[in-house]
């Protein structure tokens, strides 16, 4: 008989290495890494595109005074902003001007009534060019009437100034603060909904071809399981850590690249939030696979994962105030609102430190819970079973 | 050798298996047979670790079997398959890394087997390529690697095609004549009498009877068949003998008191022409019938 050397390499790094490299050659994984990253560019693109475009607008106009107030709107439009600018268009009469703007000959055609002025447009107008005008005309008819009363716009607005000061943050840094926090709670559902239902198919898979009978036979499940696991987590981290890296690239060539330094901290919790909870989520995506005995069953018996996904969204959304700091603490909510509160900047230092440590408490026992019923359920393949008869099964 | 000794599993309150012992000895085939249902392949799961044993143990070599010999038994379960999309070898050297085997040893060992079956041109194709024959013989090549120090197969017949059957049959009594142990369950009574050299019979959870072809066989009565040139019908009168079957001329029965074998032949002599008398050896098959009815 031949010897057969053991080599001492741990089983889960097997699987691991196994569940990798199955799944870095699955063409649906590379293609759907491939639209992500897609769209990731497409909107960053799009974003920095549009804010650096000049629009200009044509601006019609028939009677002669019309034409003074076209000609001052088109003066004073790149003050007022500074990326849109107004072409006039003289044309013949109302009629003319209506057929100009039904062939796109202009973008709106401006007219003269008893008590004031007209903008009008085929469709709603773009509100760049409906605040160029508003505020031009404004400025224009102030003028007009202040030196006709003997005196001059700038003695009648005198004193009429608001300016906004705010003692904490600035209001544009807030709103992308606001805005990135979303994202990231959208990327965390988003991404333990699709790794976890490919996890729950791998498990089910072997359950399915019954080659789960001959991995027994050789490994403890345990090691099965782990392994499973940590290649499908190294799988996520990576594809997550490439979105990440694009999408701040891709941030730092947008006007909001200043909001960057101040956000890299927060989402470098991020990953690490991330990482816990993926894994914590996964052993019961794990479950959900071992107590179905066919692909079909894994729908329903997915569904309490994928309702306590859903209230970790939402939670997500909705919680503030108190609410959305008590929720930072409980696991696995804390994976998403914790991130969102160090995004936001109204956590302390020490606050993630230990959300983390009660994360990682908490996925210790739901692992050790996951393992028992995942090693019993895995070999039962006579139908979908439910939580409790796996929980009372023997091994 | 392999030895089971007490073996007992309950389901709730059904007892699957109930103190099931036998022996797989070194160097010969062991055949398992039982209507379904008899706790055939409970027993085989807990030989192979698979299911806990509520009671009773498996020994390997003397001591009690541990996760590293099992690792290296052979094992075909009775509900078995692979990894559809994934390529034969792949998986294949997959299996056998988890028993142990290095990368590259799995795949010599597995390319040299994949080109005795006839599919060392398919290596690179994924499982569900193949027809269902192939696919029954990458099975069996994942219980043959790496080199198994025991075979344990649960219906290892089932589903092959005639050649497929003598192939596999080859297979077993090659690694028999090798030393290892070899336990097969089987429906296909037939098969199970041309290839064993011993028998474990199993019905309701119990083992019924065992041992080797000739011990069974001299446990059961001696039969003779006789034919003779008139009706013989008349041994239902004679003493000391059981009468199996009569049709006609012949006659099959089963001696009940020694010697009155000899006397029937007397009396048959004297009443006209002999044209047969012999010993009739029952097939294990029939044993098996016998001892389950």
């Amino acid at each position: 008989m031949t010897t057969v050397k053991t080599r001492n390499q741990p089983v889960w790094q097997i699987v691991a290495r196994r569940e990798i490299a199955v799944r870095a050659t699955d063409k649906s994984t590379l293609i759907g890494t491939a639209v992500m990253l897609a769209v990731i560019v497409g909107v960053l693109g799009f974003t920095a595109w549009s804010e650096s475009r000049e629009k200009t607008y044509d601006l019609a106009y028939s009677a002669t005074v019309s034409e003074a107030m076209v000609e001052g709107i088109a003066e004073r439009a790149s003050d007022i902003d500074e990326k849109v600018s107004i072409e006039p268009v003289e044309v013949a009469d109302e009629d003319a001007a209506r057929l100009a703007l039904e062939e796109e000959q202009a973008d709106a055609y401006l007219r003269a009534t008893s008590d004031g002025w007209t903008l009008v447009s085929l469709e709603e107008a773009d509100s760049d060019l409906r605040d160029v005008v508003d505020q031009a005309i404004q400025e224009i008819v102030l003028a007009g009437n202040a030196q006709a009363a003997g005196t001059s716009a700038a003695v009648l607005t005198e004193g009429s100034q608001v300016a906004f000061d705010q003692i904490e943050g600035d209001s544009e840094l807030s709103a992308i603060r606001w805005i990135v926090g979303y994202a990231l709670a959208i990327v965390f559902y988003f991404a333990s909904i699709m790794f976890g239902m490919t996890l729950a198919n791998s498990v089910v898979e072997e359950k399915q071809s019954r080659i789960v009978e001959m991995i027994a036979a050789a490994v403890p499940l345990r090691q099965l399981l782990a392994g499973k696991i940590i290649g499908n987590a190294v799988i996520a981290v990576g594809q997550m850590l490439i979105y990440v890296a694009v999408g701040l690239v891709g941030l730092s060539l947008t006007d909001f690249s200043f909001a960057l330094p101040a956000l890299s901290g927060a989402i470098g919790w991020f990953v690490v939030f991330f990482l816990i909870g993926f894994v914590v989520l996964s052993t019961l995506w794990a479950v959900a696979g071992a107590l179905a005995s066919r692909t079909e069953d894994l729908q329903s018996s997915s569904t309490p994962i994928t309702m306590l996904l859903m209230v970790m969204f939402f939670g997500a959304l909705y919680l503030d105030g108190i609410g959305e700091v008590i929720g930072s603490y409980v696991p696995p909510l804390s994976a998403v609102l914790m991130p969102m509160r160090l995004v936001e900047g109204t956590a302390a230092w020490w606050e993630p430190i230990i959300a983390v440590v009660l994360l990682l408490a908490f996925g210790v026992a739901l692992v050790r819970l996951a393992e028992r019923l995942y090693s019993r359920a895995l070999l039962q393949t006579g139908g979908q079973l439910s939580l409790k008869a796996a929980w009372r099964l023997e091994e | 050798m392999l030895e089971v000794s007490g073996l007992t599993r309950r389901f709730g309150e059904m007892v699957a298996v109930d103190d099931v012992s036998f022996p797989v000895p070194s160097g010969g085939l062991t055949g398992f047979v039982g209507g379904n249902g008899a706790g055939k392949t409970t027993t085989m799961r807990m030989i192979m670790g698979v299911l806990a044993a509520h009671a009773g143990t498996v020994s390997w070599q003397g001591h009690e079997v541990t996760r590293e010999d099992r690792r290296r038994f052979g094992y075909m379960p009775e509900e078995r398959g692979l990894y559809p999309k994934q390529p034969i070898l792949d998986q294949l050297v997959y299996l056998a890394r988890l028993r142990g085997m290095s990368t590259a040893e799995a795949r010599r060992e597995i390319s040299a087997l994949l080109e005795r079956f006839g599919l060392g041109g398919r290596m690179k194709d994924p499982l569900e390529k193949l027809s269902l024959g192939n696919q029954q013989r990458v099975q069996i090549i994942a219980a043959l690697v790496p080199a198994p120090m025991a075979l344990i197969l649960d219906e290892p017949f089932s589903g092959l095609d005639p050649d497929a059957i003598d192939a596999m049959a080859d297979l077993l009594r090659e690694h028999a004549r090798d030393g290892v142990p070899v336990v097969f369950s089987s429906h296909q009574l037939d098969l199970v009498d041309r290839l064993c050299d011993r028998l474990v019979v199993m019905a309701r959870g119990r083992v019924v009877t065992q041992g080797t072809g000739e011990e069974l066989r001299a446990d059961s009565a001696l039969r003779y068949r006789l034919v003779l040139d008139g009706d013989a019908g008349w041994v239902r009168d004679l003493p000391g003998l059981h009468v199996r079957d009569v049709s006609g001329p012949e006659a099959e029965i089963e001696v009940v008191s020694p010697g009155a074998e000899q006397k029937l032949l007397t009396e048959a002599t004297s009443r006209g022409n002999v044209l047969d008398f012999h010993r009739v050896v029952p097939r294990l098959s029939e044993i098996y019938r016998e001892v389950t009815a």
